[in-house]
C-alpha cells in the first residue's frame, strides 16, 4: 500500500480530533443531562470531573500498547470501544448507567499519546516539532469544537449527538485501520515492540530527563486543564464587581463573561501549540542555546533551551497573574491570562518536540509516562488555588513552591552533554542492549 | 531550502513543511481573531465567546 507521512499525520490528527470531541461531549451537554435527570450541583460536578479520571493511567497503558501493537491498531481499538459505548449511551434511560458509559467514552482522551507515537515513527528529527505540534494542536481544537458546535447542531438532544459521535468514530476507526501504518520501516516497528517490555518501561520512568519532561508537561498541559476548571469560578468571585460594571448583571451574564475569559486562555493554548513546535524546529535549525547550565552540544540541545525558556515564561506569567489580580484590574488580568495561554502552548509544544528524540526506541512508552502522569497536576493546582486565603495569591504560590523547583530540576536534568537519557536511578539494573 | 545548523538536522525540509507552516500560521490567526473578538464583545458588555452568547 502506498502511503506517506502527510497521510499518516492527517489520519492521526483526525482520529485525535474526533477522540477529543467525544472526550468533552459530555461536558457540552451537561446542562441538558442535569435538567433531564434533575441532577444536583454536586452530581453535576462529579459528571464534569469524570472526564479526566481515566487519563493518567489510561495514557500510560495506551502509550505502551502503541509501541507493542502499533498506533493504528491501538487507535482503532480506542475509537471502536468509545464509539460503541457512545452509541449505547444514546439509548440509555438510567442515569447511573449513563454515567458509567460516559466515563468509558472519556477513555478517548488517552488517544493523545498514541498519535504522538504514530507521528514520531514517521517524521524526521528536524521537522518533528512542527509535525507533533500540528497533530496535537489541531486535535486539541476538538475539545473547543465540542463546546461550540455540538449544542448548536443538536440543541438539547444529547441522545442524537452521542449516537452520531459514536457512528462517525467507528468510520474513523475503520479508516485508521485500513490506511494507517505504524512506522516508516519494519525495523522501527520491531524496535518499538522489542522495547515495550516491563524493563524498558521501568527504564523510562526512572530517567531524570523523563521526569523533568513529565513535570514540564504538568506545568503546561496540566496547568491548562486545571485552569479550564478553575478560571470561570475565579473570575466570578475575584472580579465580581468589575464584571457587573461591564453590564453582566445576572447569573447567566456572569457565566458568559467568566466563561469567555477562561475559553480565550484555552483557545490560545491549543491553537498556538503548532507554532511552539515550529519554534522548537527553528531553535534547532539556528542552533540557539541561550540558557546557562543546559547542555549545548547535544544533537537536540536547542530544543532543550526552547523548552527551558517556555517554562520560565510560564512561571513568570503565573506570578504576574497574581499581581494583576491584586491590582483589581480585570483588563490586566485577562491580558496576562492570554499571555499565559500562549506560554502554556510553548511548553506543551516544546515538550513533545523533544520526547521522540530523547526516547526514539520507546516513543509510546515515553509519551504515555510524560503525557499521562502529568495530567494528575490538573487535579492538584485547583486545590492549591482554592486553599489560598486571597483568591489571587494561589497562582504565585504554585509558581514559587511548585514551578520554581520544577524548573530547577529541569535545568539540572538537562545539563548532561552526552546521553541525558542514561542518567537516572537503577541504570545498570535496567540497562538493555542497543537495538 | 533551509540548512539546519545543528548536527541532527542537516537535511533540508521536505516540501510538506511549508504547507504545515502555512496551516499553523492560519491557526494562529484564528486564535488571535477569535480572542480579540470575544474580548471586545465581553469588555463592551455585548456577549462572550462564540457559542456562549
Amino acid at each position: 500500500m502506498n502511503t506517506n507521512k502527510v497521510e499518516q499525520l492527517i489520519i492521526a490528527t483526525v482520529g485525535f480530533f474526533w477522540c477529543f470531541l467525544m472526550w468533552f461531549s459530555t461536558a457540552a451537554f451537561s446542562p441538558s443531562i442535569a435538567a433531564h435527570y434533575h441532577l444536583s450541583i454536586k452530581a453535576l460536578g462529579l459528571l464534569a470531573s469524570s472526564a479526566i479520571w481515566m487519563a493518567p493511567i489510561g495514557r500510560v497503558v495506551a502509550g505502551w500498547a502503541s509501541d507493542r501493537f502499533g498506533a493504528p491498531r491501538t487507535f482503532a481499538v480506542i475509537l471502536t470501544v468509545c464509539g460503541l459505548v457512545s452509541i449505547a449511551s444514546a439509548f440509555t434511560q438510567d442515569y447511573s448507567l449513563l454515567f458509567a458509559e460516559r466515563v468509558i467514552v472519556a477513555i478517548a482522551g488517552v488517544s493523545f499519546v498514541v498519535g504522538i507515537q504514530h507521528v514520531a515513527q514517521w517524521f524526521n528529527a528536524n521537522e518533528i516539532g512542527t509535525a507533533e505540534g500540528l497533530y496535537a494542536g489541531t486535535g486539541n481544537v476538538g475539545a473547543g469544537m465540542g463546546a461550540l458546535v455540538l449544542p448548536r447542531l443538536f440543541g438539547t438532544d444529547y441522545h442524537a449527538a452521542f449516537l452520531w459521535l459514536g457512528i462517525i468514530a467507528l468510520v474513523v476507526a475503520a479508516w485508521y485501520l485500513i490506511r494507517g501504518r505504524a512506522a516508516r520501516s519494519a525495523e522501527q516497528v520491531a524496535t518499538a515492540r522489542k522495547r515495550s517490555d516491563f524493563r524498558s518501561t521501568a527504564f523510562v520512568w526512572s530517567r531524570y530527563i523523563a521526569v523533568a519532561l513529565m513535570l514540564a508537561y504538568a506545568m503546561s498541559f496540566g496547568l491548562e486543564i486545571a485552569m479550564n476548571a478553575w478560571l470561570p469560578g475565579y473570575f466570578t468571585h475575584g472580579f465580581h464587581a468589575a464584571i457587573l460594571a461591564l453590564g453582566f448583571t445576572n447569573v447567566a451574564g456572569l457565566q458568559i463573561a467568566a466563561g469567555t475569559f477562561a475559553a480565550v486562555e484555552s483557545f490560545c493554548a491549543s491553537l498556538f501549540r503548532p507554532f511552539a513546535g515550529f519554534m522548537s524546529d527553528l531553535f534547532q535549525r539556528k542552533g540557539w542555546t541561550p540558557l546557562p547550565f543546559i547542555a549545548r552540544t547535544l544533537p537536540y540541545a536547542p530544543r532543550l533551551h526552547w523548552l527551558g525558556i517556555a517554562l520560565i515564561l510560564i512561571t513568570l506569567a503565573m506570578g504576574s497573574l497574581s499581581f494583576a489580580g491584586l491590582t483589581g484590574s480585570l483588563h490586566t488580568s485577562v491580558l496576562t491570562l492570554v499571555a499565559l495561554g500562549i506560554f502554556i502552548s510553548f511548553g506543551t509544544g516544546g515538550t513533545f518536540a523533544l520526547v521522540p528524540l530523547l526516547f526514539p526506541d520507546r516513543p509510546g512508552t515515553a509519551a504515555g509516562f510524560i503525557g499521562g502522569v502529568s495530567t494528575a497536576a490538573g487535579i492538584v493546582y485547583p486545590l492549591v488555588f482554592s486553599a489560598s486565603t486571597n483568591i489571587h495569591m494561589g497562582y504565585l504560590y504554585v509558581a514559587l513552591y511548585m514551578f520554581v523547583p520544577f524548573v530547577l530540576f529541569y535545568f539540572w536534568a538537562a545539563r548532561h552533554e552526552r546521553h541525558p537519557e542514561e542518567h537516572g536511578i537503577f541504570t545498570q539494573a535496567l540497562a538493555v542492549e542497543k537495538a | 531550502m533551509h540548512a539546519p545548523a545543528s548536527s541532527s538536522t542537516q537535511e533540508p525540509y521536505e516540501p510538506w513543511y511549508k504547507y504545515g507552516v502555512a496551516f499553523l500560521s492560519f491557526e494562529m490567526v484564528i486564535a488571535i481573531a477569535v480572542s480579540a473578538y470575544s474580548l471586545f464583545m465581553t469588555f463592551h458588555g455585548l456577549g462572550g465567546f462564540p457559542g456562549k452568547h
